[in-house]
C-alpha cells in the first residue's frame, strides 16, 4: 500500500513537471512554428502545425527584410566587444589577483561595484560623449559601449580564479626567466581557461540579446543589431505574425545551437555570477 | 608567507596590465556617471551651452508625479517578482533533487527562456496575451472560464502584473538551477537524517533545507531585485509604459524625457538616473544589511 501511494506520487510530480515544462517551452516551441508558416495560416488558427514547411520566409526575411544585415552587426559587435573584454579584463583581473599594488582594494572595489549600477546613470551621458567622439551611431561606439558594460563581471568572475592558481606555477615560471607578460600568456590564460570560457559565454549571450543600448546608440537601420533590427520590423508590420516569428527564430536559432552543444558550459556561464 | 614571494611588484608590468581596461572603465563609465551627475544640476540643450539651474531639476522631480508612478511600478516589480521566482525555483529545484527521472531534461529546458532576448520574449508574451487569439485567452475559454479572458495587457490593473509573470517565467528556471546547484553541495547526512527522524516534507523543507541554502537564496534575491530595478527591454517592447502610465518604469521613464519628448533637454532626465542610481544602491545595501543582521540573529 505504501509504495502504491508513493508511486502514485511520482507519477503525479511527473505530470505536474512535465506541464510546467510545457509551459516554459512551450512559448517557444509556438514560435518556431509559426515561423514555418504564413501569415494568412496563422490567422486562420494561430495554433496548427504547418502544413508544409514554408522555409522560403527564411531566406525572404534574411534578403528582403535585411535579417542579413542585423544578424552580420550583431556578429561584429558581440564577437569583437567579447575579444576584448577577454584579453582586457584577463589582463586586469590578472593583476589585481597577483600583484600588490597601492590602491589596488579601491580600484577592484571600484570596479567591482559597478556592475550593480543602473545602466541610465551611464547611457544619457554616454550618448553625448559618443556624438562628441564621432562614434554615435556606429557600430565602434557601441561595440566600445559593451566593452565597458561587461568588463566588471568579467573582472570579477576572473579575479577570484586567478587568485586561486597555486603560487608555485608562478615561481617556476619566473625561475625559467618567464617576463610578467609571458607569465600572463602562458600561465594565467591557459590555466584559467575555463574561467575564460565561462565568461565568454555569458558576455557573448548577454550582448547577442543587449537591447538598451543598441536603441539609444545605433539610428540607422544599416547599423542595426538583431534584437533592435527585429523591434523596428515588428513597429512597421505590426500585423505580420509569420514574418515577426521568423525573424525572432533568426535570432533564437544561433543560441539554441550553442545550447544542444554546450548546455552544460552555458548554464555554468550564465550562473557565474549568482554563485558565491 | 608563501604568497609574499609570488607577489613581486613589477610597477611596468602593474601599469601595462591595468591601463587597457581603466582607460575603457573611465572613458565609458567613471566620465558618464559623473557627467550624469554634472547634467542634472543643469539644463542640457543640444547646440547651447549649459545652463545652471541649481537643484531646481530636483525641485520639479519631486513634483513629478509620472515619475513617483514609475517608482511605485518599479518597486512594485522588483519586491514581488524575487520572491515569486524564488518560490517556485525552491519547488522545483527540489522535485528535481528527488532524482525524477528526465531530470537532466527538465533542467535543461526550463533553463532556456533565460538565454533569450527580452524582445524576443516580450513580442512572444505579447502574442500569448492578444486577446482574440492569444494562448491565454484561448486555453481560458476552451476549459469554460471565458469571463475571465480579457486584455492582459490593456487594462492598467492587469498590465503590471502580466509583466511580472513574465519576467518570473524566464526567471524561475535560472534560479531553480542555482538553487538545485546548492543542494547538491549539502552534505547528503543531513538531509537523511531529517528523513529517518519522520519531518514531514514542508517542515523538513523549513527547518532543514531552505536554512542550509540560505546563503544562495539571499543571494538570488538580491540579484533578482537588481535586475528588476533596471528593467527596460521588456515595458519597451510590450507596452511602452501604457496603458495610462501603469507599467511605466524608471528606465523607460528616463528613455522617454531623454529620447522621445520634444523637451530636447538632457539635464533632467540625468536628475532622474542620478536619483535612481542613489536608490538601487541604497535599496542593495539596505538588503544586504538585513540579510546579514538576520544570519547574526540566528547563528
Amino acid at each position: 500500500m505504501a509504495s502504491f501511494s508513493r508511486s502514485w506520487k511520482h507519477v503525479l510530480l511527473i505530470f505536474v513537471l512535465t506541464i510546467y515544462t510545457a509551459y516554459t517551452a512551450g512559448p517557444l516551441f509556438w514560435v518556431a512554428l509559426m515561423s514555418l508558416r504564413t501569415t494568412t495560416e496563422i490567422a486562420h488558427n494561430p495554433y496548427a502545425l504547418p502544413e508544409t514547411l514554408h522555409l522560403w520566409k527564411f531566406s525572404e526575411a534574411w534578403v528582403n527584410s535585411n535579417y542579413s544585415v542585423y544578424f552580420a552587426n550583431s556578429v561584429k559587435v558581440v564577437l569583437s566587444a567579447v575579444a576584448i573584454i577577454t584579453l582586457v579584463g584577463g589582463m586586469a583581473a590578472h593583476c589585481f589577483a597577483r600583484y600588490r599594488f597601492p590602491l589596488r582594494k579601491v580600484l577592484y572595489f571600484t570596479i567591482f561595484s559597478t556592475i550593480i549600477f543602473p545602466p541610465q546613470i551611464t547611457i544619457i551621458a554616454l550618448f553625448q560623449i559618443l556624438v562628441e567622439y564621432g562614434l554615435y551611431n556606429s557600430l565602434v561606439g557601441l561595440m566600445l559601449s559593451y566593452v565597458a558594460f561587461q568588463l566588471p563581471i568579467t573582472v570579477y568572475i576572473l579575479e577570484s580564479f586567478f587568485a586561486r592558481i597555486p603560487a608555485d606555477l608562478y615561481d617556476a615560471a619566473r625561475m625559467d626567466g618567464y617576463s610578467e607578460w609571458q607569465i600572463f600568456w602562458k600561465v594565467s590564460m591557459p590555466v584559467a581557461l575555463p574561467a575564460l570560457s565561462t565568461t565568454i559565454i555569458l558576455n557573448t549571450i548577454l550582448l547577442w540579446n543587449e537591447f538598451l543600448y543598441a536603441v539609444v546608440l545605433i539610428t540607422d537601420e544599416s547599423k542595426r543589431t538583431l534584437p533592435l533590427g527585429i523591434q523596428k520590423f515588428m513597429g512597421d508590420q505590426l500585423e505580420d505574425i509569420g514574418m515577426i516569428s521568423t525573424g525572432l527564430m533568426i535570432a533564437i536559432i544561433p543560441v539554441v545551437i550553442i545550447y544542444v552543444f554546450f548546455s552544460e558550459r552555458l548554464i555554468q556561464g550564465m550562473t557565474a555570477g549568482a554563485i558565491k | 608567507m608563501n604568497k609574499q614571494k609570488d607577489l613581486s611588484q613589477p610597477l611596468g608590468a602593474i601599469v601595462t596590465f591595468l591601463v587597457p581596461a581603466l582607460t575603457i572603465y573611465v572613458a565609458f563609465t567613471a566620465y558618464p556617471v559623473v557627467r550624469t551627475i554634472y547634467n542634472s544640476f543643469h539644463e542640457v540643450l543640444p547646440g547651447h551651452p549649459n545652463e545652471f539651474l541649481g537643484l531646481q531639476n530636483y525641485v520639479t522631480l519631486y513634483n513629478d508625479k509620472y515619475f513617483w508612478g514609475s517608482v511605485k511600478n518599479t518597486l512594485t516589480w522588483a519586491l514581488t517578482a524575487p520572491f515569486f521566482e524564488q518560490f517556485f525555483a525552491i519547488l522545483l529545484a527540489l522535485a528535481l533533487y528527488a532524482r525524477i527521472p528526465g531530470a537532466r531534461f527538465f533542467r535543461i529546458v526550463w533553463f532556456t527562456p533565460v538565454l533569450m532576448s527580452f524582445v524576443v520574449v516580450g513580442i512572444i508574451w505579447m502574442w500569448i496575451f492578444n486577446y482574440d487569439w492569444g494562448a491565454l485567452n484561448v486555453i481560458l475559454r476552451a476549459i469554460g472560464l471565458e469571463n475571465l479572458a480579457m486584455s492582459w495587457l490593456g487594462d492598467p490593473s492587469i498590465a503590471l502584473p502580466a509583466l511580472i509573470l513574465v519576467t518570473t517565467w524566464m526567471w524561475t528556471g535560472f534560479n531553480m538551477v542555482v538553487l538545485l546547484a546548492a543542494l547538491h553541495s549539502l552534505p547528503s547526512e543531513v538531509l537523511e537524517a531529517s528523513e529517518l527522524d519522520n519531518c514531514n516534507w514542508p517542515k523538513k523543507l523549513w527547518f532543514v533545507i531552505i536554512p542550509m541554502i540560505r546563503p544562495t537564496i539571499l543571494n538570488l534575491i538580491v540579484l533578482s531585485f537588481v535586475g528588476k530595478m533596471k528593467i527596460f527591454d521588456l515595458v519597451w517592447i510590450m507596452t511602452k509604459g501604457g496603458p495610462l502610465w501603469s507599467t511605466e518604469t524608471v528606465s523607460t521613464y528616463v528613455y522617454k524625457r531623454a529620447f522621445e519628448w520634444n523637451s530636447f533637454d538632457l539635464g533632467y532626465p540625468c536628475s532622474i538616473a542620478s536619483v535612481w542610481f542613489v536608490i538601487v544602491l541604497a535599496g542593495v545595501l539596505l538588503l544586504t544589511f538585513i540579510f546579514r543582521q538576520r544570519d547574526k540573529l540566528e547563528y
